[in-house]
């Protein structure tokens, strides 16, 4: 028995996670697009070109809009929300857990922190609802995507802009602004990705984010054996794992790379602090880099849509599971997939 | 019995939480839409910022035309931002990439699973059977 599995996440979560994530990787497509348009002079031409990018951005901006008040409005009228708030603020522990893992890494202890574990592998209440990254990712995500949505909100209103500064360059300004501040996000979701998708025990990616909670027995087998570790050893690593983790975390590394250098060296699109002459591909391994940098998030694009089929795979499994116990009830198992009592109270 | 009687316990969000964010949400994403487009169409074009595809130029008026200096220095922080928060984030990666690399060496190696234990004991390897479901 191994209690790698266990769920975190509600179904709110898990529905709210992957559309924020298709919102997010359509507005990261786009706005790297338009930010390191030289390197990805191929993006702009398929998203059709300037005015094409820059409308489906818009439109995922207003949904980025929408989704960002939709959770922060759910967390502070319900009491879940804000009983979560709570478990996910900083602690002493993430400290902990990031000193613990540097000496992990350099083989000083045998285990990671709790807190930075991604999955259970003792009772469920032991570990925290977050891994101090996870903490991370929430609350650097969110002030970011916050101020990116104020930002683009404000370049996109032309006369908003106009009344507070009363010149262009304090738009071009803000372009730049908000571009820079994409970057930080594109940095730390190449992280993300990579974090999520090259665990050796969950490659190709970790479902805590697609299964809910609701739908992940916590036992499976004889109570009574409750492991004393995280169960890690009695996993089999993935044949592909090792080439895979290694190509994938050399091109995250590159990416993340290429997008700090292009931001510094483009001085943010499309304002330069001093005038820029020319134009084009600055340099063929900048060039590769981004264009590597990109294919990272397509990566985490795909792991995304594939985690969502697991959990549709997951859920059919469920239900073949559960149906020879209904028609165990006496009852005729004559409805095919629909269940007696569909009990869908919980989200 | 209900279909989810056997599945943990889970303290979810109540649908009325749920469907009132819904609602705030796309409310305030039309009001931000509504002020974003703008009352006068002549702004939006006389101020339009696109990506210059065809070229620079764009901008070259930013050090004549500036005359904000909090702007510069917000620019100028931003992009400190970005090489801190850049360089942070590759430590993050390496540090969970070594990580990876340890857990990876704590598992079973690929093949190595139904070999060694269930040999030892003289009987047929049967996979599956108390591996968590992860032994293949």
């Amino acid at each position: 028995m191994s209690n790698l599995d266990h769920g975190k996440f509600t179904r709110v979560t898990t529905l709210f996670h992957s559309l924020l994530g298709l919102d997010v990787f359509l507005l990261f497509f786009t706005g790297y697009a338009i930010m390191f348009n030289d390197e990805l002079w191929w993006m702009l031409t398929l998203m059709g070109g300037a005015s094409g990018v820059t409308a489906i951005h818009r439109i995922t901006g207003i949904g980025l809009v929408a989704l960002v008040v939709f959770w922060i409005t759910l967390q502070v009228i319900s009491s879940t929300g804000r009983s979560n708030f709570a478990k996910i603020l900083p602690a002493k522990d993430d400290v902990d857990a990031f000193i613990q893992d540097i000496q992990f890494v350099l083989g000083r202890v045998d285990e990671r922190h709790p807190s930075a574990r991604q999955f259970a592998g003792y009772k469920a209440d032991e570990v925290p609802l977050l891994s101090y990254i996870g903490k991370g990712v929430v609350f650097i995500f969110s002030i970011e995507l916050t101020l990116l949505a104020i930002s683009g909100l404000l370049i996109w209103s032309k006369t908003g802009l106009a009344a507070m500064f009363q010149t262009k360059a304090a738009a071009m300004a803000f372009v730049t602004f908000h571009g820079l501040l994409g970057v930080i996000m594109l940095m730390g979701v190449m992280f993300h990705i990579f974090e999520h998708g090259m665990h050796p025990a969950f490659y190709p990616v970790e479902t805590k984010a697609f299964i809910p909670r609701s739908m992940v027995p916590e036992h499976h087998g004889d109570d009574d054996e409750e492991p004393d570790t995280t169960g890690i050893e009695r996993l089999s690593l993935s044949p592909s794992w090792r080439t895979v983790s290694t190509v994938f975390g050399a091109m995250t590394v590159i990416g993340i790379v290429s997008v700090l250098i292009g931001s510094i060296f483009d001085e943010g699109y499309p304002v330069p602090r001093e005038i820029a002459i020319g134009g084009g591909p600055s340099s063929i391994l900048l060039t590769v880099g981004i264009n590597l940098g990109m294919v990272v998030l397509g990566v985490g694009l795909v792991l995304s849509m594939y985690g969502n089929v697991l959990r549709i795979r997951w859920e059919q499994q469920l239900e073949q599971e559960r149906e020879p116990t209904t028609a165990a009830d006496g009852g005729e198992p004559q409805t095919d997939g629909g269940q007696p009592e569909s009990d869908d109270t919980e989200n | 019995m209900t279909n989810t009687e056997d599945l943990p316990e889970v303290n979810g969000y109540s649908r009325v939480s749920v469907l009132v964010s819904a609602v705030v949400g796309l409310v305030v994403a039309g009001l931000a839409l509504f002020w974003a487009q703008g009352f006068r169409l002549g702004y939006e074009s006389l101020y339009r910022v696109n990506p210059s595809v065809e070229g620079g130029g764009i901008g070259a008026d930013w050090v004549f035309g500036n005359t904000i200096p909090a702007l510069d220095f917000l620019i100028a922080l931003i992009h400190a931002a970005d090489v801190i928060m850049g360089a942070f984030i590759l430590v993050m990666v390496f540090i969970h990439w070594a990580a990876f690399q340890r857990l990876a060496g704590q598992m079973r190696d690929p093949g190595e699973d139904v070999g060694e234990a269930v040999a030892a004991d003289g009987g047929s390897p049967a996979p599956g059977e108390g591996q968590g479901g992860d032994s293949s």
